[in-house]
């Protein structure tokens, strides 16, 4: 483990187990000492931005690449050696990749023909494949007449006929639009979880993360900062990092000027703010909140943290409106309410209130 | 109905014609004249309409001869540069950086020097006091010089050498737009290398292979130059006997009517390699 109390599931017998992967691409270090177990029939999510190492993880246990140090382990056993053709891990690349020279229906039916699986026993395999990810009436259609949305479901299918010991989805809606994706994210997670598949999703968008997932891995320079069920992630973030990249926050420097049992008081610059934690007395923290643990006003039942803030700008969200509060860099905040009270405009002063437990404080950088 | 008047909007010249007006012209002033000019000389005998000239091309023993030896000299130039330029231009595309740019001017330099000073070199290489049997004297592979210019051994080797940047040029185009994760997909799903290699690969590399096949043949089984230099008379091809018929025997109708044989070989091949593109072009299925 490192410094931060980052809980990776080391050691817990998992369905895949990966321990202490690095991999570098010439001077960069792209995997740093990775380690994660997954259950079986878990799905979890590998989050992080562009060059975190998450897809180089996701080559690495499907066999494209071959980590210079580590295991890899699928069903206790051991696979890091092992060429892709031999590891029965299926794999939904980003844009699906589709061989454009075969039909949906030869698309579906490769892995079977690769595996020499007999004719007459592929036929129905692949039709169930079909009939699975409602696919039946396009069968024999040419990739290229398919719309983004139905490639998606051809890539699945084709990922899920030959029946792979575990599943690894790269950045699978992305080439979707907004609408399509939510739709395509409810409906893959219904369908893998039917199946019972062990799945792996690479994204970099959180609240993809957030929909798909039994547990997020948040990935950062090739370790992974936190593993964890998508309310923890949110609710208790190990480090800023995992803070600023999952949801919203008001974050806020200051200095810990009292300490009592499990709980501190920070000056910043709104006020005191009590937060459960301990540090010692003088460090520079940081103290952050949610967007919808602040509510308007000061009327709320004790041990409460009351501050008053200007606000900068109103965003309206449909279910909800987004209150930006007027700060100095680093400091900034925003605050969610579900509906706007008259009388507060750009440029108004307001109460605001939140609970000692739902303020959050990590060390300054 | 409205639905046809928006798939069929009304025809009129449009920029595209204009475009390309200047370069027909150009063509037809060039090639279409001389052509007709050409199929006109092959039927005009010296007392009128005659088609003694493809009676003799393709009637006598030597003619023939030459016939087949030039296709077998374009069949066996393409194969030749099909299996160097194959797994060269898969290098090539999937070369980076100072690798592929080496790579580039290995393969494409050969094409800037001209025909002539390559066959002078081939023959400093080849002949019998050469560097090539020199090498092999001193190394003691062989007792005496081999006899290797003038050979047909040497003349493929020459061919090959001139034609294998039209094999490697296609193919490489159609490599570098490929897609390197369908071979990876396959592999996901169970694919042994090979398997990769004939069921995906291939079959998505093959558009490139029919143009680096047509257009080598083409230039092959019509080749002048290289033949003539490095064989001379020992090999006779359709273009040399073409140029011995309209140069030295002034027998213009003969010289027109191996013309007339040998563009319809070159016909034949550029529209069936065409017809074949596009076949592999259409996505199979609806």
């Amino acid at each position: 483990m490192r410094d931060g109390g980052v809980s990776v599931g080391v050691g817990a017998a998992g369905h895949l187990a990966v321990s202490g992967a690095t991999k570098r691409f010439g001077a960069a270090l792209v995997l740093d000492d990775l380690s994660i177990a997954v259950a079986k029939g878990e799905f979890v999510s590998l989050l992080g931005p562009s060059g975190c190492g998450k897809t180089t993880l996701l080559r690495c246990v499907a066999g494209l690449l071959r980590p210079d140090a580590g295991r890899i382990l699928v069903g206790g056993a051991d696979i890091t050696t092992l060429p892709a053709h031999r590891r029965n891990v299926g794999v939904v690349f980003q844009n699906y990749a589709l061989f454009p020279h075969l039909t949906v229906a030869e698309n579906i039916g490769f892995g079977l023909r690769a595996q020499g699986v007999a004719k007459r026993e592929a036929a129905p395999r692949i039709a169930e494949a079909l009939r699975l990810v409602r696919m039946e009436a396009h069968a024999d259609k040419a990739i290229t007449a398919l719309s983004g949305g139905q490639q998606q479901r051809v890539a699945v299918a084709r990922a899920l006929v030959v029946r792979p010991s575990l599943l690894l989805l790269d950045e699978p809606f992305s080439a979707l639009d907004r609408k399509l994706r939510e739709t395509m994210q409810v409906e893959l997670k219904q369908l893998l979880r039917e199946v019972g598949i062990t799945a792996i999703f690479v994204t970099h968008d959180q609240e993809e993360a957030l929909v798909v997932s039994d547990r997020i891995a948040v990935m950062n320079a090739g370790r992974i900062e936190q593993l964890a069920d998508p309310a923890a992630l949110y609710g208790r973030p190990s480090s800023l990092y995992v803070l600023d990249f999952v949801g919203q926050s008001t974050r806020l420097s200051g200095r810990v000027v009292e300490t009592a049992s499990n709980e501190i008081a920070i000056d910043t610059a709104l006020g005191r703010i009590w937060a459960p934690g301990s540090f010692l007395r003088g460090s520079p923290v940081i103290v952050a909140v949610r967007p919808e643990a602040v509510t308007l006003g000061s009327a709320q039942d004790g041990a409460a943290n009351h501050i008053t803030a200007r606000v900068a700008e109103i965003s309206f969200l449909g279910s909800r409106t987004q209150l930006h509060l007027d700060l100095v860099e680093p400091d900034r905040g925003v605050v969610e309410l579900p509906r706007l009270p008259d009388g507060i405009a750009p440029g108004a002063s307001v109460p605001l209130s939140f609970r000692v437990a739902d303020a959050m404080v990590f060390p300054a950088p | 109905m409205s639905a046809t008047a928006l798939t069929a909007p009304p025809r009129r010249p449009d920029g595209l014609t204009l475009l390309v007006l200047p370069a027909l012209a150009f063509l037809g002033v060039v090639f279409l004249l001389p052509l007709l000019l050409l199929l006109w000389s092959s039927i005009r005998g010296p007392g009128g309409f005659s088609l003694n000239g493809y009676a003799r091309v393709l009637g006598d023993a030597y003619y023939l001869q030459v016939m087949l030896q030039s296709l077998q000299l374009g069949l066996i130039t393409t194969g030749g540069a099909l299996l160097l330029g194959y797994p060269a231009a898969f290098a090539l595309a999937r070369a980076r950086g100072y690798a592929q740019v080496v790579l580039f001017a290995l393969i494409f330099l050969p094409l800037t020097v001209s025909i002539i000073v390559k066959s002078f070199g081939w023959g400093i290489v080849l002949r019998r006091d050469g560097i090539l049997n020199w090498a092999m004297e001193n190394l003691g592979l062989i007792e005496r010089p081999v006899r290797m210019i003038f050979t047909e051994g040497a003349l493929y080797a020459g061919m090959i050498n001139v034609f294998l940047p039209f094999m490697v040029l296609p193919i490489f185009s159609v490599v570098r737009m490929m897609d390197t994760r369908l071979p990876d997909a396959a592999a996901t799903l169970g694919a042994s290398p090979w398997f990769r290699f004939t069921r995906v690969t291939l079959p998505l590399s093959l558009p490139g292979v029919v143009a680096g096949v047509s257009i080598t043949f083409s230039l092959a089984v019509s080749a002048y130059v290289t033949p003539s230099l490095l064989m001379g008379d020992r090999f006779m091809t359709m273009s040399m006997v073409m140029a011995k018929a309209f140069l030295n025997l002034r027998d213009w109708q003969l010289g027109a009517a191996m013309a007339t044989v040998l563009l319809a070989v070159a016909i034949t091949v550029v529209v069936g390699a065409a017809w074949l593109q596009k076949r592999l072009a259409t996505p199979r299925g609806s």
